[in-house]
């Protein structure tokens, strides 16, 4: 256990090797490696039904969740197999944190909601309220909701919701945050407060982004990675992956071909 | 928002006439303002759940006589035939004894219904649910009296021989434990609460189970991708989630619990009289009704008493479901938003 809680040196943070999932019908995923290193954001592109989900799912082992998938490879976290035996799945969520593609407030108080990680953890009231208010203005929400942190998370909007669920995320001090298409039910104006709130994250933090928005992965990656029917197509920094594609597929995704 | 017409815009569309039409009084009369019979059909068997309530409080009413048992309704003394002196209706024994056998059940109802809705949506297999949840339902279908005749056969004894002994002996010292020993026979207390629980258990089972499995699965998966266990999600994320139909499981659970009658008249060894200890016999207000209904033949003061305690019964039942659905509309509906 102490490998996930110690800092790594150099290597990338988090690591998928070989990882093939597979359904009783069909592979979801084949053999895909892929790093993500330190204070990066990964874009992981491609069209519908490529197993971009499953596999940022696997990352934290979300994707155990769905009953009848086979998981093979490993997921290498600071040097540690996510999908050891002796690992307990629980810590692997708490040091790589997750946003999910709808808002997901629990029907509670905006401070509930950023501390519900922090109560998990048995942190005294002291440090609550102070790793609250750091993850709100990470995910620079601080500012709208500071006055009145006892109003119901669900009476904010839809982006602000969002922000909250990235705060929440943020609040119990991940290494890694996995962003599941996090503005696909957003609109335009929403979309572009949680992109700038990636953009200052990743600083901090290794961000692993899925989108099916071309345009949005060029505004806040490094680097893209784009999947096509399970397999890895191409990776690499975000200027060459968008501008000057290697490959047939990638060329006819990116200039919106198939969707 | 734009897209959409206003009630005016729609409405000043067809009725006005051209300049060059005919004078109003020839234009054909609106379809709507014309009154049919047969637009009542459908408040027919709307009204009959209210018909019916107000049907039934009124023959209770009559038959009640108005005769006024003053002060004394509501006093511990039921001696509706004495050998000497004028009979007392009292009926505060069997209200007791209702809530008595009622709130004890109904609490262990939904501890253990929460703990199978508990177990069955967030802990087992999806195959293993889906083979013990039709039991729950089949508990449903049971008549009381088949519980009745189980009871007074093989539970009774049960608690009488083995579970009654045991507690008495070693439990004496507890205030309300001790005393009297308990009947070899069974019958009493103990087995008509744990029977009471039984048949309230499949109501509160599936409410509860019903509004656990409401619970939207990304609230789900949110709670577990931030590092909650199982347990810890169901308790913080689920159950709150889940607790407008919680409530009302409860107050459901209560009104089964309260006015069940022949089962609780087979096994609680029906006596009008306080209990004295843990072990032994009282009455409810529904057992009291059903056994004593042969003995009031033809006593007309008799039969008005029962009568006006079959009014409290339908009374606290009806005042419970009601403060019940106010408090439950006071739980804020929980959604996620369909964005």
């Amino acid at each position: 256990m102490n490998a996930l809680t110690s800092s790594g040196n150099g290597g990338p943070v988090l690591s998928a090797q070989h990882l093939t999932i597979q359904s009783k019908q069909k592979k979801i995923l084949d053999d895909l490696s892929l790093d993500f290193p330190a204070a990066s954001l990964t874009a992981v592109v491609g069209p519908s039904g490529c197993g971009k989900t499953t596999f940022i799912r696997s990352l934290n082992r979300m994707v155990e969740l769905t009953p009848g998938l086979s998981i093979r490879g490993s997921v290498i976290y600071l040097g540690q197999d996510i999908y050891d035996p002796s690992v307990n799945p629980v810590m692997v969520r708490r040091r790589i944190g997750m946003v999910f593609q709808r808002p997901t407030v629990f029907p509670t108080t905006v401070f509930e909601n950023a501390a519900f990680g922090l109560r998990l953890v048995h942190e005294d009231i002291e440090t609550i309220e102070k790793s609250v208010e750091e993850a709100l203005q990470r995910s620079g929400l601080w500012e709208e909701v500071k006055d009145d942190l006892d109003r119901p998370a669900l009476s904010l909007s839809g982006g602000q919701q969002q922000r909250l669920c990235i705060a929440r995320a943020l609040a119990i001090k991940p290494r890694v945050l996995l962003l599941d298409e996090p503005t696909s039910a957003l609109d335009p104006a929403a979309t572009q407060r949680v992109e700038a709130t990636m953009q200052r994250l990743k600083e901090d933090f290794v961000l692993v982004l899925v989108t099916h928005n071309v345009g949005q992965a060029a505004r806040v990656s490094d680097k893209v990675a784009f999947l096509h029917s399970g397999h890895l197509i191409e990776v690499g920094p975000t200027a060459d992956i968008l501008e000057r594609p290697r490959e047939a597929l990638t060329q006819q995704f990116i200039t919106g071909r198939f969707q | 928002m734009s897209a959409t017409p206003t009630p005016e815009a729609v409405e000043s569309r067809e009725p006005l006439p051209p300049p060059s039409s005919p004078p109003a009084e020839t234009t054909p009369p609106r379809r709507t303002s014309r009154f049919r019979p047969a637009q009542l059909i459908p408040f027919i068997p709307a009204l009959v759940p209210a018909a019916l309530i107000v049907a039934v409080i009124a023959e209770l009413v009559v038959s009640t006589g108005f005769t006024n048992f003053g002060l004394s309704f509501w006093g511990p003394d039921w001696l509706p035939s004495p050998s000497v002196g004028t009979p007392t209706f009292g009926i505060l024994v069997f209200i007791t004894g209702s809530f008595l056998t009622a709130i004890p059940a109904l609490l262990l109802a939904m501890a253990i219904g929460l703990g199978i809705a508990i177990a069955s949506t967030s802990y087992l297999p999806r195959w293993i649910t889906r083979f013990l949840d039709p039991f729950v339902d089949l508990l449903a279908g049971i008549p009381s009296i088949v519980y009745g005749i189980w009871g007074y056969l093989l539970v009774a004894p049960f608690f009488g021989t083995v579970i009654n002994p045991v507690i008495y002996r070693y439990f004496s010292f507890v205030p309300g434990f001790g005393g009297k020993a308990p009947l070899a026979e069974g019958v009493g207390l103990p087995v008509a609460i744990f029977i009471l629980t039984l048949m309230a258990l499949p109501i509160t089972t599936l409410l509860i189970r019903d509004s656990l499995r409401a619970v939207p699965r990304d609230l789900w998966e949110a709670g577990l991708g931030l590092g909650a266990t199982r347990w810890e999600t169901t308790r913080k994320v689920a159950i709150p989630y889940g607790l407008r139909g919680i409530v009302s499981a409860g107050f459901l659970g209560f009104g089964r619990a309260f006015g069940e009658t022949v089962m609780v008249a087979m096994v609680l060894n029906v006596v009008p009289a306080f209990p004295i200890n843990f072990y032994s016999g009282t009455s409810t207000m529904a057992a009291e009704m059903f056994t004593q209904l042969d003995s009031a033949h033809g006593n007309g003061q008799f039969l008005a008493a029962l009568s006006e305690m079959a009014l409290v019964l339908l009374a606290i039942s009806l005042v419970v479901n009601i403060v019940g659905r106010r408090l439950v509309s006071h739980f804020a509906v929980y959604e996620v938003p369909g964005l």
